[in-house]
């Protein structure tokens, strides 16, 4: 049996934005093509302060930046994209 | 990460004087477009091919002024489109870090699930497998 993957979806999920819906629906339909079991978290930008970003993000496996600027903190948006960079963490910016 | 310290966006900062992210010419926001990928890339690998066709959302992009020095770093310039404009990026040196100016997302459906994010989250998969995410807790 395959073990969950966690991604970590980095942005202000609006429910009327069908960029952030599809966001989930396309990780779900991913998962389901390669039977794995996978969850998807939003992380709000402004969650992400420095100093706190690495215990934050640590528990994904995966990161994405999600579309929809401006971020509510474009600190922490670029805090977590520099994270996923430096640690190297998988990671997605669409 | 360029070692440009006042790297700004054109949305949030109109009147800074370093514009990294700039207003396209045309903005892309609905439209579709014709990907040139270049081969040997992370993102070739992904999709098997050399042009794909990808969906938009955006009206802003990179500065082409600072193409030159995106190109000399870490980032490489892996998708342009027709006019040789830059869509995607991605790291060389990183298990997988790709960024891309269209949305993938918006075109899979569960009968054809988007090859990016297929790759991208095999990506994740051999990443908790390794365990480097429970090293580094």
């Amino acid at each position: 049996m395959n073990q969950q993957v966690k991604v970590g979806v980095i942005g202000d999920y609006d429910p009327n934005l069908h960029y952030h819906i599809a966001t989930d629906e396309a990780l779900g339909h991913a998962a389901t093509a390669l039977s794995v079991s996978m969850t998807s978290s939003w992380i709000p930008t402004q969650s992400l302060a420095k100093g706190s970003v690495g215990t934050t993000l640590k528990p994904f496996h995966a990161l994405w930046c999600a579309p929809g600027s401006p971020y509510k903190s474009m600190d922490g948006a670029l805090q977590a994209i520099q994270f996923a960079r430096e640690q190297g963490w998988p990671f997605m910016g669409t | 990460m360029l070692g440009i310290e006042d790297a700004e966006h054109e949305e949030t900062a109109p009147s800074a004087p370093t514009l990294l992210v700039s207003k396209l010419a045309c903005s892309l926001v609905g439209r579709t477009q014709t990907i040139k990928i270049i081969p040997g890339s992370l993102v070739h690998r992904a999709y098997g091919r050399e042009e794909v066709t990808e969906q938009f959302a955006c009206s802003y992009g990179l500065n082409p002024r600072f193409r030159g020095k995106v190109e000399k770093g870490q980032l490489k310039i892996t998708g342009v489109d027709l006019d040789g404009e830059v869509r995607v990026v991605e790291v060389s040196d990183h298990p997988f870090y790709v960024a891309t100016l269209f949305l993938p997302q918006i075109s899979s459906d569960p009968e054809s699930p988007h090859p990016l994010i297929v790759a991208y989250l095999r990506a994740a998969l051999a990443f908790r497998t390794s365990g480097k995410g429970k090293q580094r807790n």
